[in-house]
């Protein structure tokens, strides 16, 4: 695994401050450059501030933006220069309790919207971040103050954000509009069946909620990304979401269907939720042929290309993100591998998929 | 809940297709349409509808949004790229009897561009508001002016970031140069191929020698630059049509696997000659008994040749956006972008326009290379190519995915208004619907393995076939 955070070490007295490591010479006050290279410890300063990072080389940090927490003794790596898998994490707080949730939502919020924004400002140029959690809609004002803060010198960024779709209200259609081109909304949907829906997410109501809400995305032109995470709760009605999306949802710029990562609820949830598509693909295949027809994009998330029928291998994103992919013993044979999205890394052999076979 | 509005047709006795503006169909027992006229529909009905995106119960809501997009995108909007018919010449080698566009002998004078039309022609292609075009040579056999075919190609692939070019040829004749202006990947062939020999004879060559000529000129194309960049299809002369069978086998000889049925035009000496092609009954009948056979041959071998127009109109029922192809688009508004070029420098809407401009029986011309594009002529053209406000189609369930002819009318009747159904190009197209509606409903699992192969799918879902309770 790729660690998103590094041991720090630096005045503990200091308020937690955003840098980014100089590649060559620095080009703005809050570059980092390197002083001193020791065993296993590196030495930087920006401005007057020195601080070390541990257990990393100078090459894997350079470019990378830095959120460091002198109490904690810990730099966040906020965004990896050499990763396409940059995310915020806007919250942690959510409405929904998703059976399968990765991020388990916590009650507290801390507000890190100014460090963002800081970090934003240093990305690499043509970045697409990522805005996730919980439910970054939470904290919506906040949020959307802070998207038109960044676009206000940095028009070459785009945001990538995961949100259940339950805040958005006719009053943002401007926004949204004004924005169109430079945000692209993931919001799931699990069942056209609002009470299959609603189960998963664990909220009553969440579905006759996201209907309208998804409405405006539309009207407002917002580039949509449908995520769906197929279960044993909703495979068998995933044809009959197909034909809703076709249907209801043609404005949708894609639908992605993810098999689940076995952490949060995810893991405790395993048993009664994963799906194995490796022996049954018959109803994501009816599904996908239906969107094929109606000329509507697909993509499979977090699919083993070997669990996928050589017909559909082509959708199959390599999607897994960098800092938590893995692929397993068997794949050191596999033809595919390198096109392949692999696994997650707390990916369990013995109650994961039944057919995997290289290549 | 309000329900858009529907409209029907009987597919047979006992059944009724309906379809909204969106092109959404479903097929319904025909007591439905008797209950939606009184407004009696039953609830379980109203839960069909609605499912089915044909209701909404407040404007924004996600079934009207829904209903607006698929409506949108079922209207062709053009601009990105440009689709030009150039005819650098008339002069043919040979004499079809079909020829739909009343060729010139190979010795005649004046049937060519001379070099100062070439350089307008250059200038109008530099002129056009894209960065994509596709180029087709038409002619006239266009291999007799290799030279302007190699300058318009040398240009274009200066002038524009992605440009293809047809060559839509008879193949008589090869030599180096012309197998040389082949080898690039942006040059495709097109030719005809009317079926077995002697029928390829009687129709184009007159002469069994020249047909073998032909037939070994094919397959060296086909050997140097692969069978995805030629394509052919076979002109039908419905006096005395190709057996079905001989005629995929012809195909099929070739490594072909899609073939584009063809009725005879009824322009230039098919107006004289094959004056049998005015009318569509003899067409419809044997293009739907061609298709039967093509599907039961497919069944029965396990490969799958398609049938281009039937499976384009099929595609087009499915999804929107499939305009690609220029016969069957809507609106579909003259532009200099959709337009093609004659050998004198005239500017047509279409090439069937043209062909009537040759026979003088109405200039169609909408511009010349020298003056530029009328705009006038272009503004009086536009309203007869879009079938949204046809009084006629307006009551189709089928307009979502047809489109219109106005030259055709013309060329068959002297007017564009006559009654829709009184029309070749409706009658024509009202068969190819009513044929694609009964094979996405029929269950016949020779038709679906057909349907399946040429949509690309693994199988074909029931959801393409909705059916009211």
């Amino acid at each position: 695994m790729i660690p998103l955070r590094l041991k720090s070490e630096c005045d503990r007295t200091l308020a937690p401050f955003v840098t980014r490591i100089a590649e060559e010479e620095p080009r703005c006050a809050e570059d980092a450059t390197l002083w001193s290279e020791e065993a296993g410890t590196l030495g930087y300063q920006t401005g007057q501030i020195k601080f070390r990072l541990s257990d990393v080389a100078p090459a894997e940090v350079a470019g990378d933006v830095l959120l460091v927490d002198p109490r904690r003794q810990i730099a966040h790596r906020l965004i990896r220069a050499a990763s396409p898998h940059n995310t915020f994490l806007i919250t942690e707080q959510c409405d929904q309790l998703c059976l399968m949730c990765s991020q388990p939502p916590k009650p507290q919020h801390q507000d890190m919207f100014d460090h963002f924004l800081a970090a934003s400002r240093l990305a690499p140029t043509g970045a697409q971040i990522g805005l996730s959690g919980g439910e970054p809609l939470l904290h919506k004002d906040a949020l959307f103050a802070f998207i038109d803060a960044v676009f206000a010198t940095r028009d070459d960024l785009c945001f990538h954000i995961l949100t259940n779709g339950q805040y958005f209200e006719r009053a943002d259609l401007a926004w949204l509009r004004k924005h169109r081109a430079r945000l692209l909304w993931g919001v799931p949907i699990y069942s056209d069946n609002p009470a299959t829906h609603d189960e998963i997410v664990g909220k009553p109501g969440a579905f006759a909620q996201l209907s309208p809400n998804l409405a405006l995305l539309g009207l407002a032109g917002a580039a949509l990304e449908l995520r769906t995470v197929v279960l044993r709760q909703n495979a068998p009605g995933l044809s009959s979401l197909a034909d809703f999306i076709a249907r209801h949802l043609p404005f949708a710029a894609t639908w992605a269907i993810m098999q689940m990562e076995r952490i949060g609820y995810g893991r405790m949830n395993w048993g009664r939720c994963f799906f194995d598509s490796s022996i049954d693909f018959a109803s994501l295949g009816a599904a996908i042929d239906l969107m094929r027809a109606r000329r509507q994009d697909v993509t499979l998330y977090n699919f083993p290309l070997c669990t996928v029928p050589p017909a559909y291998r082509d959708l199959a994103a390599r999607s897994i993100s960098d800092w938590k992919q893995k692929y397993l013993p068997a794949c050191a044979t596999c033809s595919l591998r390198d096109d392949c999205a692999g696994f997650f890394e707390w990916y369990r052999e013995e109650d994961g998929f039944m057919e995997i076979r290289p290549q | 809940m309000q329900i858009w509005p529907l409209r029907f047709r009987d597919l047979d006795d006992q059944r009724t297709i309906l379809a909204d503006d969106s092109g959404a169909y479903f097929l319904a027992e025909s007591g439905f349409v008797d209950r939606y006229a009184r407004d009696a529909i039953t609830p379980p009905e109203e839960r069909f509808l609605r499912e089915k995106g044909h209701a909404f119960e407040w404007a924004g809501d996600l079934a009207h949004t829904g209903f607006l997009t698929r409506w949108s995108r079922r209207q062709h909007v053009g601009g990105g790229s440009a689709y030009v018919i150039l005819i650098p010449t008339l002069r043919c080698n040979l004499k079809c009897s079909y020829c739909q566009v009343s060729r010139a002998p190979l010795a005649a004078q004046g049937f060519d561009w001379d070099s100062e039309t070439l350089q307008k022609v250059l200038g109008f292609l530099d002129g056009l508001p894209v960065e994509e075009i596709q180029i087709e040579f038409q002619g006239g056999e266009p291999f007799l002016r290799l030279d302007l075919l190699q300058a318009v190609a040398a240009f274009a692939r200066r002038r524009f970031q992605r440009v293809r070019f047809v060559v839509c040829s008879n193949l008589q004749t090869l030599d180096e140069d012309i197998l040389a202006f082949l080898d690039s990947e942006d040059v495709l062939i097109s030719t005809s191929l009317d079926g077995p020999h002697q029928i390829h004879t009687r129709n184009r060559t007159a002469d069994s020698a020249l047909t073998k000529n032909f037939l070994s000129n094919l397959e060296r194309v086909i050997g140097l630059i692969g069978p995805a960049r030629v394509s052919a299809l076979p002109t039908i002369d419905m006096d005395d049509p190709p057996d079905p069978e001989d005629l995929i086998a012809a195909y099929e000889a070739f490594g072909f696997t899609s073939l584009y049925l063809r009725p005879v035009n009824y322009q230039g000496f098919a107006r004289k000659s094959h004056p049998a092609a005015r009318t569509s009954t003899a067409w419809n009948a044997y293009y739907r008994g061609f298709i039967d056979t093509l599907i039961a041959r497919n069944a029965l071998t396990g490969r799958v040749m398609e049938e281009f127009y039937l499976a384009h109109c099929l595609r087009r029922i499915l999804a929107p956006g499939l305009d690609g192809h220029t016969d069957l688009r809507n609106p579909n508004i003259p532009t200099g972008a959709n337009a093609v070029i004659d050998f004198d420098g005239q500017i047509y809407p279409s090439d069937e326009a043209r062909m009537l401009a040759r026979i003088r029986r109405v200039n169609l011309a909408i511009g010349n290379v020298s003056d530029g594009l009328d705009q006038e002529k272009l503004a009086l053209l536009a309203p007869g190519h879009i079938n949204n406000f046809d009084p006629d189609c307006i009551h189709c369930p089928y307009q979502p995915f047809c489109g219109t002819d106005p030259i055709d009318d013309l060329s068959r009747s002297g007017r564009i208004d006559v009654p829709r159904q009184d029309s070749w190009f409706c009658q024509r197209h009202l068969a190819v619907f009513d044929l694609a509606m009964e094979l996405i409903y029929s269950k016949d699992p020779a038709v679906e393995f057909t349907l399946s192969r040429w949509f690309g799918l693994e199988t074909l879902p029931d959801a393409l076939r909705p059916i009211a309770p």
